[in-house]
């Protein structure tokens, strides 16, 4: 609603470039979140964050009997996830460990949204790209430029046919990429469930449940806010991480990058913390330490945007 | 003029004109009063709650009571800088948090939180917007323990991820760990 208002006084005072997205970039950019929904496909997608290159086996299925997703770590330690619509599964081998994700609130996780593209359309200027040819595919490319310096900039490259997407690229105000996927090879169309199962027995497995209830940190005394511009928040909850008690978790989105801030106390953690800002591709993590507890912000954002956040963070001790 | 100047915040601009529009924004009252409306529709676009008319008046206010300039040695860059800042036309709320940011987590790398408390209006002078480099972030950390768990835990909400499954969570980041 705000936004029409905005749009409407946008045209009316006549300020252009600030409001219309380009129809038919926009209709490109459904269409790929639609494929992602629907189709079934095998493939080996390669990763680049920073100068760490990983690639990948993705195996999806949709159908009757709902979605399945698998993902397999071919670099490196070996990796398994698999994804339904409701559960996230994490095989570590390694360690002989599942880690179980499993989703409380429909609502806040990623979906076809009116209003994460209302958010999306906000803060993000979404324009045509460049065509490419990709794993043997033509592509059409959508590109969704940030309105300011609080989030990454990213370009989405998709099949022409299909709307299957192909690349994706994260890049910072420079234009500098910070992070891309890519897929080398991609074969799209009926895949056996079979193909779905993870590789390992985990019957004497250790198992990670991160039971997540939703929750109300301001109720603990716990205040976030002012909020980062563009960004909404998504998901209040409390969870348990690795083999953590309770954290807190809330998530914040402006309809294409999120980010979460953790809180806990930070006597519950085996070692010191440290203080400062590390990143991993597009992905920053800034940590802080505010009254006994470990804030953590985890997001796709810029370090300003991450730090920015995570120093909004304040307690008050209730009932003073 | 008017028409300058959302090219101006658009940073469509020629250069030549730049240094007119702005000239016209020190004494021309219609333009500065185009300048403050276009702002606050594209403030108002972003949902950007803080800034609204008056800003300007209510941050010389307080100024007035708190006259601390913390860097000095930026601003002479900032304004340097002004044509490509304005060519950014963030948000001033924006800006002026950010400003208000980089100077102090840079000086006091240690208290960052003090900042959540108490933004210092002194850094937000001209509301100029920070040049891109003061956005550089201060302490450098290794990865924290348990980086992996944070990812997964996170992932799961990002709209992105949507898009492009669990890719990164489970990425070989538990070699950074210690």
């Amino acid at each position: 609603m705000r936004f029409a208002l905005g749009v409407w006084l946008a045209l009316a005072l006549g300020v252009p470039a600030l409001a219309q997205p380009s129809e038919d970039a926009f209709a490109l950019l459904r269409r790929i979140y639609q494929a992602t929904e629907k189709l079934s496909y095998t493939g080996t997608f390669v990763t680049q964050q920073g100068d760490r290159v990983e690639s990948s086996r993705i195996t999806r299925y949709a159908g009757p009997g709902g979605e399945v997703e698998r993902i397999e770590v071919l670099d490196g330690t070996p990796r398994e996830v698999v994804r339904t619509r409701d559960t996230i599964k994490c095989y570590l081998p390694e360690s002989r460990t599942v880690k179980v994700e499993r989703r409380v609130d429909p609502r806040a996780f990623p979906a076809l949204l009116p209003e994460t593209f209302a958010d999306l359309l906000r803060n993000y200027e979404v324009s045509r790209g460049e065509t490419a040819r990709i794993a043997g595919y033509d592509c059409e490319s959508v590109v969704l430029t940030p309105r300011d310096d609080w989030r990454y900039g990213y370009q989405l490259w998709a099949d022409t046919a299909t709307g299957m997407l192909l690349r994706a690229r994260t890049f910072n105000a420079k234009g500098e990429t910070v992070e891309q996927f890519t897929f080398t090879q991609l074969a799209i169309g009926s895949v056996p469930r079979e193909k779905l199962k993870p590789r390992y027995a985990t019957r004497d497995w250790r198992i990670e449940q991160a039971t997540v209830v939703p929750a109300r940190l301001e109720e603990q005394g716990w205040r976030l806010g002012p909020e980062l511009p563009g960004f909404r928040k998504i998901a209040e909850v409390t969870r348990r991480i690795g083999e953590s008690a309770a954290v807190n978790q809330v998530v914040y989105s402006d309809g294409m990058a999120a980010l979460s801030v953790f809180i806990e106390p930070a006597s519950r953690r085996g070692e010191r913390v440290r203080p400062g800002l590390a990143s991993v591709g597009a992905v920053n993590i800034y940590t802080r330490q505010v009254a006994d507890h470990v804030v953590t912000v985890v997001g796709e954002a810029p370090a300003a945007s991450v730090q920015r956040l995570g120093n909004t963070v304040e307690y008050r001790r209730l009932g003073q | 003029m008017k028409e300058k100047i959302s090219q101006l915040m658009d940073g469509e601009l020629a250069s030549d004109d730049v240094a007119r529009v702005f000239a016209a924004l020190k004494s021309d009252r219609e333009a500065i009063e185009a300048w403050r409306t276009y702002h606050l529709i594209s403030d108002s676009l972003r949902d950007t709650r803080l800034v609204s008319r008056g800003f300007t008046e209510r941050v010389a206010a307080r100024l007035a009571e708190e006259p601390v300039v913390l860097a000095p040695a930026r601003w002479a860059r900032a304004a340097r800088r002004l044509p490509r800042i304005a060519a950014a036309a963030a948000s001033v709320m924006a800006a002026v948090a950010f400003v208000g940011w980089s100077v102090t987590a840079l000086r006091e790398p240690g208290s960052a939180a003090q900042f959540a408390q108490s933004p210092k209006p002194a850094a937000v002078v001209a509301g100029i917007p920070a040049p891109k480099e003061a956005a550089k972030e201060p302490v450098r950390a290794a990865l924290p323990e348990g980086a992996r768990d944070y990812l997964l835990a996170h992932q799961g909400y990002a709209p992105r991820y949507a898009l492009q499954g669990y890719a990164r969570t489970v990425s070989d980041i538990a070699g950074s760990r210690r």
